[in-house]
């Protein structure tokens, strides 16, 4: 059983991997400038929030939950952060404001859904939109433009003789990082099993409510990083920050084979998907298609990635019932054998 | 005092109703007060128009959340059938506005379809299927657009004087919103398939055993949801005249927020589309003062959100202490009859 699940999940992030070259031979044919070791280093730099954002939401669903205000959570931290670094702080200060402003937001999350018991769909459809009423609350005019390039190299500054974006290494350190909390440690295994069957992980004595409100905890913390980010990146603090980006990541995390009910998924994957979903942006910017009609194609492949996620499941729950009926079969032939035998 | 169980729940529910009235008055009397030309018969000829869509939304969202289910996806159904009705008829300027409403509605119904199929046989969590076309539909109506509006000026007098006719003092959209909310408590109340929505959402499993095909009711919910949204947008394109691709943005909001604050409980299984519609009057009025007050659009978004998250807080606390009154009394049954047993 162990075996066919980790078979699967291979050959879908080697699906991953031949999307990501087939889109890359599509966007070769676009333009010869795609296939520099520049253009091809700096690909994903865009499109960094969101996979930050990707990583903190993979934990959420494989919990078997789901967060959908984590872009209007970003909204809030960058314009807490905008607004304290105008007020005359450091730079740096405010930015561990935007953090912990974030990942308070995401413990609201889990408070309401882990300790009054509501469901994650409908606090974060809610927090979805108070969040972002609140970022504008804070502020509604333009942000603040002058920060520092100390910082905006977070989000586009490079390293290693001005060739590696500091981005795309805060993004693999997270992925590394986040990875080995997913898959290396008790809690990483608390997460796995309350989306299996979070009633057998209470009988079994892991600590559920804790480890749901730390799920949310983590996605709004991700979201705040992603903040930094983005504030690097385009160099403002808007109100706006992120509108319309949760699109892509509710399709990074499941296009990177995470199961939408709970209980699979890897950072792999979602690393994996994320360098698909900017590559295929990238392509589509190539291409003269505009942003609405880029998202027809990010929805298809979402509903596409989870109709797929569906069919395999389908595929493999049919094959294991053979295999058991078969299995079964054997038996009672076997002890109908051993019947006659002794008669 | 002994209470059964169905006044209790029933107890419950007044109280909600008369939570919404009340959180109306205040909000009436604050606006009133704050904005002098928010009590005025063309303000409520206004408020009335904007809670006629929003309610017409909210009757279709009602059936799903009913079943469990979620749809995100009506504010760009909104969107692309306003923008496609008000093109037909910039066109077409003889075209009776029946065959257009058909024409929307018929729309809605396609688009409702596909949520629908996508949720019962693609299996896909409905939240993340309408997520999915809600960025569909809205791309799909920037590719009909092309960049284009509908300007008033290029549609016929008459679909212009429709929203403006007011029979009996009420604007004639209200009417139409009237309509279809005692049609959709009649199809909650009375109709078989319609009782269905109600079993499917309390308990999947058990309606499916008790041989209510669920599959066939929750498609039938989505494709309602998509039909009603078509008439939305026909009725958005007779509002606002002038149509263009971010028509609709964001009124799933207002309509899931008219739902769930009208009692509408998120897990299913309860509500009613009295209580939906007095939430989309709650929904449209505040956001009518907070327009008269100057206050910006994200208010709204903030009062929606905050509204939301409430609503199904207190459901949930008053879902919970109901249950423990039920098992409390159950509890105090058995000892009852236990006794009277052991006196016999």
């Amino acid at each position: 059983m162990r075996r066919v699940g980790l078979g699967v999940l291979v050959r879908w992030e080697t699906v991953l991997v031949l999307l990501i070259l087939a889109v890359g031979v599509w966007c070769r044919s676009l333009s010869p400038l795609f296939l520099t070791r520049v253009n091809l280093l700096d690909l994903a730099t865009p499109y960094i929030f969101i996979g930050l954002m990707a990583l903190g939401l993979t934990f959420v669903i494989i919990a078997g939950e789901i967060d959908i205000s984590v872009a209007s959570i970003l909204a809030v931290s960058v314009v807490v952060l905008g607004q304290i670094y105008e007020a005359g702080a450091n730079i740096w200060f405010a930015a561990l404001v935007g953090l912990l402003v974030a990942t308070g937001l995401g413990l609201v999350n889990g408070f309401l859904v882990a300790v009054v018991g509501l469901p994650s769909l409908a606090v974060t459809l809610g927090t979805l939109a108070a969040y972002r009423g609140l970022a504008f609350l804070i502020h509604s005019g333009e942000g603040v433009a002058s920060f520092p390039t100390q910082f905006t190299n977070i989000g586009i500054g490079y390293v290693w003789g001005q060739q590696v974006p500091v981005a795309l290494l805060v993004f693999l350190g997270a992925a590394v990082a986040l990875g080995f909390l997913l898959h290396a440690t008790r809690f990483g295994r608390y997460i796995y099993a309350l989306g299996a069957n979070r009633e057998a992980a209470r009988y079994s004595g892991i600590p559920v409510t804790r480890a749901r409100i730390a799920v949310f905890g983590l996605s709004g913390l991700l979201a705040g990083i992603a903040g930094l980010v983005y504030v690097g990146f385009f160099g403002s603090s808007r109100a706006d920050a992120a509108d319309g980006s949760l699109l892509d990541v509710v399709t990074a995390v499941v296009l990177g084979g995470v199961d939408i009910f709970g209980g699979s998924g890897s950072m792999v994957g979602v690393v994996l998907s994320v360098l698909l979903v900017a590559e295929l942006r990238n392509g589509m910017q190539l291409d003269n298609i505009g942003g609405d009609t880029q998202n027809i194609v990010i929805g298809v492949l979402l509903l596409a990635a989870i109709l797929a996620g569906n069919a395999i499941r389908a595929l493999q729950t049919s094959g294991l019932r053979t295999r058991i009926a078969r299995a079964s079969k054997k038996e009672v032939v076997r002890t109908a054998g051993q019947a006659e035998g002794t008669t | 005092m002994k209470l059964s169980p169905q006044t209790l729940a029933q107890a419950a529910f007044r109280l909600r109703e008369a939570g919404i009235f009340i959180a109306l008055t205040v909000a009436v009397l604050l606006f009133w007060a704050r904005a002098n030309n928010f009590m005025t018969i063309a303000n409520w000829q206004d408020i009335a128009t904007d809670v006629a869509i929003v309610a017409v939304l909210a009757v279709g969202q009602t059936m799903v959340v009913l079943t469990r289910n979620i749809d995100l996806s009506v504010g760009s159904i909104v969107g692309l059938t306003a923008y496609i009705s008000s093109d037909t008829l910039a066109h077409h300027h003889g075209l009776p506005l029946g065959v257009v409403v058909l024409l929307a509605v018929t729309i809605g119904i396609g688009l409702g379809l596909v949520n629908g199929l996508l949720v019962t046989v693609g299996r896909i969590p409905a939240i993340i299927a309408t997520i999915g076309t809600l960025a569909i539909f809205r791309g799909l109506l920037f590719e009909i657009t092309n960049g284009q509006n509908v300007l008033a000026f290029q549609l016929p007098e008459r679909f212009l004087n429709l929203a403006a006719r007011k029979p009996v003092g009420l604007p004639f959209l209200a009417w139409i919103a009237i309509a279809i909310a005692i049609a959709g408590a009649a199809v909650l109340r009375w109709a078989p398939w319609g009782r269905d929505f109600y079993a499917v959402g309390s308990n999947p499993d058990a309606a499916r055993y008790a041989g209510i095909p669920v599959g066939r009711r929750v498609l039938t919910a989505f494709v309602l949801s998509g039909a009603l949204a078509g008439l939305g947008g026909f009725m958005f394109a007779a509002r606002f005249a002038s149509v263009d691709a971010v028509a609709g943005t964001n009124l799933e909001f207002d309509a899931v927020t008219a739902v769930v604050i009208g009692g509408v409980n998120v897990f299913g299984g309860s509500g009613t589309v009295l209580g939906a519609a007095l939430g989309a009057v709650l929904v449209a009025t505040i956001q009518d003062g907070f327009t008269l007050l100057k206050l910006s659009e994200f208010w709204k978004m903030f009062f929606n959100g905050t509204a939301i998250v409430v609503a199904v807080t207190i459901d949930a606390l008053v879902t919970q202490r109901l249950q423990e009154a039920l098992r409390r009394r159950r509890r105090a049954e058995m000892v009852a009859a236990r006794e009277q047993g052991a006196a016999t």
